[in-house]
């Protein structure tokens, strides 16, 4: 790995420690032996740190690692869910710095120094949060899969204050798909959280 | 695959210098895309550069950031003149897709169907660019050369686009999909009305999108348009030729009704960039 330009700061170069490369160029090899594009991505691997639900994750990950797969198969917060993985369904949806945004768009490699709230870091104890209790309530859900997807749009679409009318909770829930469809009930709890939370 | 993270302008164009390396914004187009092959030797994320986002004033207009998303120019106090762009800020995606993608990102990606595109170019945004060769500014029209193609040279970035004042002027556009949200556009309209004295149309830019391989605006339209009486709309509207546009068959809809939807959204828009309702 080598960078010519004398502009690059080391800072803004993020480089992997000696022995990560070393695995990695072992993973190289196996990749190139199978015939895979030469130019196959496993330079380096990359150093983070990740502030989820408050709390302090040190992770090693190759850079195109997203932040999904880096919460549920690092950090084993699996409540995340993958339905698309490409930017689709919303049941990948966390909050950064407060936003949503689809978990399974977002390199974990650029999350890092951004405030991470997961559907894990809802509840107190074991006390829901009043959203997850809604849900709940309301019957929100059939399968389950979209729902913490669902939890985590509601919370940041009640923060925005969208949540007037059932249309207007429907117009701002509508970048999280529901296979089974329980769009009525996901409706009428967000309109009961955002009252609670009023 | 190498990853950059610079938070000066001047160290990202370093990085560009040094290249190949992929810019990287929101990531909502380069990501989905990433899947599908290798992906980049390398990548520079150019999120954390605090000078590339939002939106400010500037001599005779304003300036809006490469990496500015969609989500705060929804939220952003901006005139009337936006009122397309912020239209079409809330429909691309959904709101997890605009709170991450940029302005920059959906010019850049050139697609057929950005919807930002036919309301920037009835706001005659010009792009600056930023490279190892210095900087530069040019018309949108001329920065969107083609299907994904743009006039980004090695090494260059966007770092701006500028929309200059027009007072009194209002921004109307129209998206028409299958659904509101999360979906590719079938056709879209987008319009600047800057009305007269006498509430007539002193003068009309309209420009159409997923229509042709670049988004474009009608001139001769705009020229029937100037003068315009609100009454009379409709009736030009009916002899628009459209000849210039060259929509496609697809999943989505046939060229056919695509032309027809055009010719319905273009009497929609203009009356409701004239401040009237539909
Ligand atoms: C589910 C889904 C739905 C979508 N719906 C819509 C929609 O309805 N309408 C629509 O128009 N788009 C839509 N998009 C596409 C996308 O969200 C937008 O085009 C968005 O504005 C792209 O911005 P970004 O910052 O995420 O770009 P990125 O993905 O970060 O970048 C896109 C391209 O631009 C380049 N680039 C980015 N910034 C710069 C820069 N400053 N200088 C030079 N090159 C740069 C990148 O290298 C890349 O080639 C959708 C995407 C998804 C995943
Ligand atoms: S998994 Fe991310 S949006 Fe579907
Ligand atoms: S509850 Fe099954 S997908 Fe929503």
């Amino acid at each position: 790995m080598k960078i010519t330009s004398p502009k690059v700061s080391r800072r803004s170069l993020l480089r992997g420690s000696a022995a990560a490369a070393a695995a990695s160029l072992a993973h190289a090899r196996q990749v190139s032996a199978q015939n895979a594009p030469e130019e196959s991505a496993f330079e380096a691997w990359i150093d983070l740190r990740l502030t989820v639900n408050g709390q302090a994750h040190a992770l090693t990950v190759e850079p195109r690692v997203t932040l999904l797969d880096a919460l549920r198969e690092r950090m084993q917060l699996t409540g995340t869910k993958k339905g698309c993985n490409r930017g689709e369904c919303g049941a990948c949806t966390v909050l950064m710095d407060g936003r949503r945004v689809n978990s399974c768009l977002v390199l974990a490699a650029s999350a890092e120094g951004r405030k991470i709230t997961t559907i894990e870091g809802l509840a107190d104890g074991d006390t829901p949060h009043p959203v997850q209790r809604a849900f709940a309530e309301a019957d929100a859900f059939q399968c389950g899969f979209c729902t913490s997807g669902q939890i985590m749009s509601a919370m940041a679409c009640i923060e925005e204050g969208h949540t007037g009318s059932p249309e207007e909770i429907r117009e701002w829930m509508s970048g999280n798909l529901c296979r089974c469809s329980a769009y009525p009930q996901i409706t009428a709890a967000v309109a009961a959280a955002a009252e609670e939370l009023g | 695959m190498l990853f950059h993270r610079p938070e000066t302008l001047e160290n990202a164009i370093g990085i560009m210098q040094a290249g190949p390396v992929r810019p990287l914004a929101g990531g909502t187009d380069l990501y989905p895309g990433l899947r599908d092959g290798p992906p980049p030797a390398a990548l520079i994320d150019l999120s954390r550069i605090a000078g590339l986002r939002g939106i400010t004033r500037e001599d005779g207009g304003w300036r809006i950031g490469a990496t500015t998303t969609w989500t705060d120019i929804v939220r952003a106090d901006l005139p009337a003149l936006f009122d397309g762009l912020r239209a079409a800020a809330r429909e691309v995606g959904s709101v997890q897709i605009q709170n991450a993608g940029t302005v920059a990102g959906n010019i850049c990606n050139a697609s057929p169907a950005a919807d930002g595109v036919p309301a920037l170019l009835t706001l005659d945004a010009e792009v600056s660019l930023a490279g190892p060769g210095g900087s530069r500014r040019l018309p949108l029209g001329d920065f969107i050369t083609g299907v994904r193609r743009t006039a980004l040279g090695e090494g260059e970035i966007v770092t701006a686009l500028h929309v200059p004042d027009a007072p009194g002027g209002r921004g109307a556009f129209v998206k028409l999909g299958a659904r509101r949200y999360l979906v590719i556009s079938i056709a879209m309209v987008s319009a600047v009305v800057i009305p007269a004295q006498d509430g007539t149309i002193g003068e009309a830019r309209i420009a159409v999108g997923a229509c042709s391989a670049v988004a474009r605006r009608l001139p001769g339209l705009e020229a029937a348009l100037a003068g315009c009486a609100p009454e009379g709309i409709a009736t030009v509207v009916a002899a628009a030729d459209l000849s210039a546009l060259t929509p496609i068959d697809d999943v989505r809809g046939s060229a056919g009704y695509r032309l027809d939807a055009v010719r319905e959204i273009l009497g929609r828009v203009i009356v409701a960039a004239l401040g009237r309702e539909g």
